[in-house]
Formats: C-alpha cells, sequence, structure tokens
C-alpha cells in the first residue's frame, strides 16, 4: 500500500533537487486549476503520464491503477453535479419521468461534468509526479527552509518515522486475525478490528515511551538532527520547468 | 432523445447506481483538483487560522511538559494515519475509515488533532494518494477542525449531562463523522450550486449521493469507537491516565 514511498526514494529522477519538483508539480497544477480546460487538462494528463512513466521509469500499470484512486470520488460528486431535477424538459439531454418532474441529464452540465473529471485527474497526476518522484522527508526539508513553525517540522518528521512501525505492527496483528477468521462476518470484523486498533493504541503509547527514552539517553533536547541528501539545483531543469509553464499559460490564453 | 418511464426506469437507474458503487469506498477527501481555485484558497485561509492557533497550544504544552510530549503527539498523529488506512467493515462493502479523528479527539481534545489532522492529510495526499494539496484546506476544515471539534464537544456535553460513557463516546464519534460528511457536501455545494434551485438544491444532491456510503459509515464509526474505547479503559487505565496530560495542556 505504501509502495509510493518506495518508488520515491528508487525511481531515475530521485535525484533531481526537490525544489524543482515542487516548482514543477505545483505549477502546473496551479495553472491547470485557473486555466480550467478540457484541452489543457488532457496536455497535462499526457505530460505528466510521460514524466512519470518515461522520465522516472515507473510502470504505466501502476500510474493508472493510481489514477483510479479519486474515481470512485469523482464518479459520485460529478453525478450530483449533472443531474437536474426540474419540471421542464426542454432543456434535458436525456430525462427519467416521475410522473410530472423530470430527472434528467443538461448538455451544459454535462460539459461542466466532464471538465471537472478531466482536470481533478490532471492535478491529481501533478500530485502523482511529487509523490512518486520525492520521498516525504526531502519535502519536509524543503518546508524546512521555508521557515513552517519548527515544532509542525518536527512532529511531521517524527510521524513519518512512526507511522511506518505501526503500519507494520497493524498488519501482523491483522494477519493474525484472519488467519483465525477474524473478519467472517460483520459482526466479527467490528469485534477484531475493535481489539485491533486498542492493541495498536496501547502498543503506540509505549513505542513512544521507549522512543523518549531512547532519544533522552542521546542527549535529545528537542530537536533531532538527521543528514539530508544533498542535491544541486540546475539551472537547465528550472529554465525547462518555467518553460513548460510560460508555455501552458501562453496556451491558455490564447 | 429518448426518455424512459415508471417502475423499469427506476430498477434500470438503480441497478446502474449499485454497479457503479465502488466495492471499496473512500472516505470523503475531496480529490486533487476539483474545488475550484477560489474555493481551495477559501478554505485554506478559514483552515489555517485554526492551525496557528493549534500550534501554539503544542508549544505550549511543550513547555510545560517537555520535550517528551512531542514524541507522544506524533505517535497519535501516526495512529490516526493508520486508522485510516485500515478497512472498516460496512453494510455496503468495505470502506477506508473515514478519521479516527473522534476517538482522538475524545482523548486529546481537539487543538493537537488540528495540527495532527494536517499532517495525517499531507501524508495521505503524498503516501496513499487519497485526496490533494490544493483540496488540503478544505479536507482539513471537514475533517480535523468541524469533526474534531463537533466530536470532542458532543463529548463533554453529554458527559455534564451525566449521559453514559458508551452512548457518550458512540455519539461523539458517530456526530463528528456525520458532520463531517454535511460540511464536505456543504464545500462542494457552495462551489457548484445549481443553476435553477441555487445551493440548497446542489447540498441536496451532494448530501444525496454521498449518503449512501457515510451514513452506514458514520454508524460503524460509533459501535466501534465505543468497543476501542471499552477495550482501552478496561485493560490500560494507568496509560490512558498518564496521556490525559496532552489533554490537560489544552484547558
Amino acid at each position: 500500500m505504501l509502495n509510493i514511498d518506495q518508488y520515491a526514494y528508487s525511481n531515475q529522477l530521485s535525484k533531481i533537487h526537490p525544489m524543482e519538483k515542487i516548482l514543477f508539480a505545483i505549477g502546473i497544477m496551479i495553472v491547470c486549476l485557473v486555466a480550467n480546460s478540457v484541452y489543457i487538462s488532457l496536455v497535462v494528463i499526457l505530460l505528466m503520464a510521460g514524466v512519470i512513466t518515461l522520465g522516472a521509469r515507473i510502470s504505466v500499470k501502476l500510474f493508472i491503477k493510481l489514477l483510479a484512486i479519486p474515481v470512485s470520488f469523482l464518479l459520485f460528486s460529478i453525478l450530483a453535479i449533472i443531474i437536474s431535477i426540474t419540471t421542464d424538459e426542454s432543456t434535458l439531454l436525456w430525462y427519467v419521468a416521475f410522473g410530472k418532474v423530470k430527472v434528467g441529464i443538461q448538455s451544459r452540465n454535462l460539459l461542466v461534468g466532464i471538465n471537472l473529471f478531466l482536470r481533478s485527474l490532471a492535478t491529481v497526476s501533478c500530485l502523482y509526479f511529487l509523490a512518486l518522484t520525492t520521498p516525504a522527508v526531502e519535502i519536509i526539508n524543503i518546508f524546512k527552509k521555508l521557515k513552517l513553525p519548527q515544532i509542525f517540522i518536527e512532529l511531521m518528521m517524527l510521524m513519518y518515522r512512526l507511522l511506518f512501525i505501526l503500519l507494520e505492527t497493524a498488519n501482523q496483528i491483522r494477519l493474525s486475525q484472519l488467519s483465525r477468521l477474524g473478519y467472517t462476518s460483520f459482526r466479527n470484523s467490528l469485534f477484531s478490528l475493535s481489539k485491533l486498533i486498542a492493541r495498536l493504541f496501547i502498543k503506540a503509547y509505549y513505542r513512544a515511551r521507549e522512543l523518549v527514552i531512547a532519544l533522552e539517553a542521546r542527549g535529545y533536547d528537542g530537536e533531532i538532527r538527521v543528514l539530508v541528501r544533498e542535491h544541486q539545483l540546475s539551472k537547465r531543469n528550472l529554465i525547462a520547468i518555467l518553460l513548460i509553464e510560460f508555455l501552458l499559460i501562453i496556451v491558455t490564453i490564447y | 432523445m429518448f426518455k424512459l418511464k415508471g417502475k423499469k426506469s427506476f430498477v434500470l437507474l438503480s441497478t446502474l447506481f449499485m454497479t457503479l458503487l465502488p466495492k471499496q469506498a473512500e472516505a470523503m477527501h475531496i480529490a486533487e483538483g476539483f474545488l475550484p481555485i477560489k474555493w481551495a484558497g477559501i478554505w485554506w485561509a478559514v483552515a489555517l487560522p485554526f492551525l496557528a492557533l493549534g500550534i501554539r497550544q503544542i508549544k505550549e504544552l511543550v513547555k510545560e511538559q517537555g520535550a517528551g510530549v512531542k514524541v507522544l503527539l506524533a505517535v497519535t498523529g501516526a495512529f490516526v494515519f493508520v486508522l485510516s488506512s485500515l478497512k472498516l467493515p460496512s453494510l455496503t462493502g468495505s470502506c477506508s475509515h473515514p478519521t479516527g479523528i473522534g476517538l482522538g479527539a475524545i482523548l486529546f481534545g481537539p487543538w493537537p488533532m488540528v495540527v495532527l489532522g494536517s499532517i495525517v492529510l499531507l501524508f495521505q495526499a503524498i503516501l496513499l494518494a487519497h485526496g490533494g494539496l490544493t483540496t488540503l484546506g478544505a479536507n482539513l476544515f471537514s475533517m480535523a477542525i468541524v469533526g474534531a471539534f463537533v466530536a470532542y464537544g458532543v463529548y463533554r456535553l453529554l458527559k455534564s449531562m451525566g449521559a453514559p460513557q458508551w452512548l457518550s463516546v458512540s455519539l461523539a464519534a458517530t456526530l463528528g463523522d456525520l458532520m463531517t460528511y454535511v460540511t464536505t457536501a456543504t464545500q462542494l455545494a457552495w462551489a457548484f450550486p445549481s443553476g435553477e434551485g441555487g445551493i440548497l438544491l446542489s447540498l441536496t444532491k451532494f448530501l444525496s449521493v454521498f449518503a449512501v456510503t457515510q451514513l452506514p459509515l458514520a454508524i460503524t464509526e460509533g459501535l466501534l469507537t465505543v468497543l476501542v474505547f471499552n477495550l482501552v479503559h478496561q485493560y490500560n487505565e494507568n496509560e490512558l491516565r498518564e496521556l490525559a496530560v496532552i489533554s490537560k495542556g489544552r484547558e
């Protein structure tokens, strides 16, 4: 489930400065949102698909699987947007009549829905580019450089380190529950899951206490200093990123 | 143009709807890029003051209790993240856990949960591909701010009225979840009002579309939180008392 994190370390673009990747992803994301056009969205989806699969060498299958994650949310909310309830059927492209009331789809709303769907997928691909090529720790380090509150950065660092341990513990408990038929019915699943969460909570608590002891034994005074992978900002990449974003803006205007 | 009439169309539509229903629905994270840039900005602006206040609370807590509290808070945050990635049994197929924010808010108070919730949402976006960065403000508001404060408020209110523990906990978690769902629907309705019916009509549409997954989920969440709360209370009274330092600092 967390293999996104593995790819973030092992992909072909992992050596590139995280700031460049953030500029690239967030910049295009914002252009995409402001442009709000089907064409720009399509271009961005293709561009990101290209960079992710050819540039970062991540499999097409994984990229498509990831793109499917927000689809259920999108379908539901777009359904709510495109369905109109009215008594006048003249504007409806297609409808079902319930007596006098007609429930149907207006062509205008359908276009809004399609645009929204593509815009969302386009910005989601930008997010995936960032997530798949940049390890969380490097993103947190950029936050540090942007002078976000120190306590916030620290909590992030600690949480990132701890969540893998907890996830592993949760999976182990779940596996042993599964092997004892713990999830065979709705009732069983509810009880098993509650036990899992309660145990996890206590285990997490003891983890934290042990961690505090271990840290204090090593002179913890409220700050954890770790070595960060050094990256070189490349002027060539920066120019290329700005150029692509500039081009997209120009296309938007015309 | 073609039209369908009467019962047949209803059956057809509902079967279509049921097949479209995802087998594994996601909690109600507004997807990246779904909100227009104006609304994404507005919700960021609304959420930021809460976040700033939450950070200040945590800073004071650290000053009072020492650096160890930070680790405790971080573990709580990681715990909420892991909860959100567990699959929750639901009557309409399995469903990912909405927030776990309810439990956290009852145990630690709402303010730390705002800060932890923002980090959880960020990690969900970059590690699990749930939610998004531009919509993080909106999601933060509906889940960590509304969800946490409602759960905490309901719990406190019922406790002060002398309601039994199980009732306070389950109602707090259920209502926290429900209000998150209503808030998200409102955020969507505001951003996408219907042409003729305006915001109210589109709110009704969003509420009914998501009710299928969210209503059973809220009830399950309530049940589950009570079970967890009881187990922890039964076997780990001492640890809970020690943990109370986090919620004490908030007052």
